[in-house]
């Protein structure tokens, strides 16, 4: 019973630490945000209030995103959410002279490489928000309903790995939960484990 | 991507086994190779073989858990029929801090040894091939997955002795392969925290103490608050973000130094009120 009254006393030694800031939670409204375009333009989350958002974390030279570019599965996702109303944002939060980082024509390159068309590609030089959604790997993602209310977050699909021939085996947390949005039903699955490359932040 | 290394193995001795490093070159950052720790295989006992990474300086690849990003190195085995191969047996892993994100894994040169069930029936004076398909994520800032079929051959012997050349390698790893611990202790939730109690004798001391989840989604991999209280052990790790419900048990690795690494799993308790109810 040592163990059992040991913890009483440090419950409220944790509750007396004030608690670490959590980045977001699934139910809870989603931070707004103000970034840069690849093309220049500033944008914001919440000019986009009203439409259901991606969030797409991205570095062009991660394993993990090419897996998921050059099979066409990103750009496929982006299409058909964009076709539909929803806006994609994607966001590089890498640090300038980081590997992977990029600037507005370099990553303008990189989704004309791949014909993708994301919304906007959001450049995040210092982290902020990515440090804000709590945003670890690339590619890592975020889905937001139009009420602005966190509804998805986690990895792009259920099988942590490089090889490509291991998306059409695994489920697309992504399309999955904008469908269940749109028709008005509860989000299947909200959370999952991120894989991919780490973010590179300035350490 | 893919790369393949056939190890030609000559009859005999039985000693030269290691992979040739003429196709390392080829291998992005990481060298790896297939080695045995003994000359031979004896009917009815298990022998060891394991996975030899040599990685370049700065890289390194991922633990069973790779923490907040990575990928495992996983083995895909074909052996002759009767033989069983088990998991890889993980040595203790290091954790890196890649600017505020944490990896579990291995720089520098690691044995992930793996058993080898050898049948009883096995015939001495025969050979078997194990062959193995190994994949990996070798990273620095970058990141470059690999795969690579190694294989080797051993003979079947009534005795076999220990293979000198890699005898330290084996030995190291061994000696970080989590022993399991007689400690006591409680997992236990506390709003955005996870606190471990450990009690017992031995208790390593926090000072170069690291500790290591094993199951994801429970803690955040920053290094745990460790404390001494009387005779317990307490560590304090945050919550992780992608927690949705309680482990079984949760696994921890202990690494108190270089040579020792101690694997304990403690109940979990996801609902404080419970026990402060008692």
């Amino acid at each position: 019973m040592k163990l059992r009254l040991m913890s009483l006393a440090l419950l409220l030694l944790a509750a007396a630490v004030s608690a670490p800031a959590l980045a977001v939670a699934i139910g809870e409204p989603a931070p707004d945000f103000t970034l840069t375009d690849s093309n220049g333009k500033t944008r914001s989350l919440s000019e986009y209030r009203g439409k259901v958002v991606v969030l797409e974390w991205n570095n062009p030279g991660c394993p993990f995103v090419h897996k998921h570019y050059e099979s066409g599965n990103i750009p496929k996702q982006q299409a058909e959410a964009t076709a539909a109303g929803v806006v994609w944002l994607t966001i590089n939060s890498g640090a300038d002279g980081k590997q992977g980082h990029v600037d507005g024509a370099r990553a303008n390159a990189f989704l004309a490489q791949y014909g993708a068309k994301p919304t906007a590609y959001l450049l995040d030089p210092n982290g902020k928000v990515g440090h804000l959604y709590g945003a670890r790997t690339t590619p890592h993602m975020f889905v937001i309903d139009s009420a602005g209310t966190l509804r998805y977050m986690g990895g792009i699909d259920s099988i942590a790995s490089t090889d490509k021939e291991d998306i059409a085996k695994a489920t697309q947390y992504v399309p999955q939960a904008l469908s269940e949005i749109k028709a008005g039903k509860t989000v299947s699955v909200t959370t999952s484990l991120p894989y991919g490359c780490g973010v590179k932040y300035d350490s | 991507m893919a790369r393949t290394i056939f190890i030609a193995l000559a009859a005999m001795p039985a000693f030269a086994i290691a992979a040739k490093p003429p196709a390392d070159a080829a291998l992005e950052h990481v060298n790896v190779s297939l080695v045995a720790e003994s000359s031979a295989l004896v009917p009815g006992t298990a022998a060891w073989v394991g996975l030899r990474l040599r990685h370049e300086a700065h890289w390194h690849t991922y633990w069973v858990n790779p923490g907040d990003a990575g990928l495992p190195t996983k083995l895909a085995w074909q052996l002759p029929p009767g033989y069983r191969a088990g998991e890889i047996a993980w040595p203790a892993p290091k954790r890196f801090d890649v600017g505020g994100l944490y990896n579990f894994g291995y720089d520098g040169e690691v044995l992930l040894p793996v058993r080898i069930d050898v049948p009883a029936d096995a015939k001495p004076g025969s050979r078997a091939k194990f062959a193995v398909e190994a994949k990996w994520l070798v990273c620095h800032e970058e990141c470059v997955p690999g795969k690579t079929a190694l294989a080797i051959t051993l003979p079947v012997a009534a005795h076999a002795t220990k293979n000198p050349r890699f005898a330290s390698l084996f030995a190291t790893s061994f000696a970080l392969a989590p022993q399991p611990a007689t400690w006591t202790g409680v997992a236990t939730l506390a709003g955005d925290r996870v606190i471990v109690e450990l009690d017992g004798a031995g208790l390593p001391a926090t000072a170069a103490l690291q500790v290591f989840p094993v199951q994801p989604r429970v803690v955040g991999y920053a290094p745990p608050r460790t404390e001494a209280r009387d005779d317990a052990l307490v560590l304090i790790f945050a919550k992780s973000d992608y927690y949705t419900s309680p482990p079984q048990t949760f696994d921890l690795v202990l690494r108190p130094d270089d040579l020792h690494a101690f694997g304990v799993a403690v109940p979990f308790h996801a609902d404080p009120s419970a026990a402060s109810n008692r």
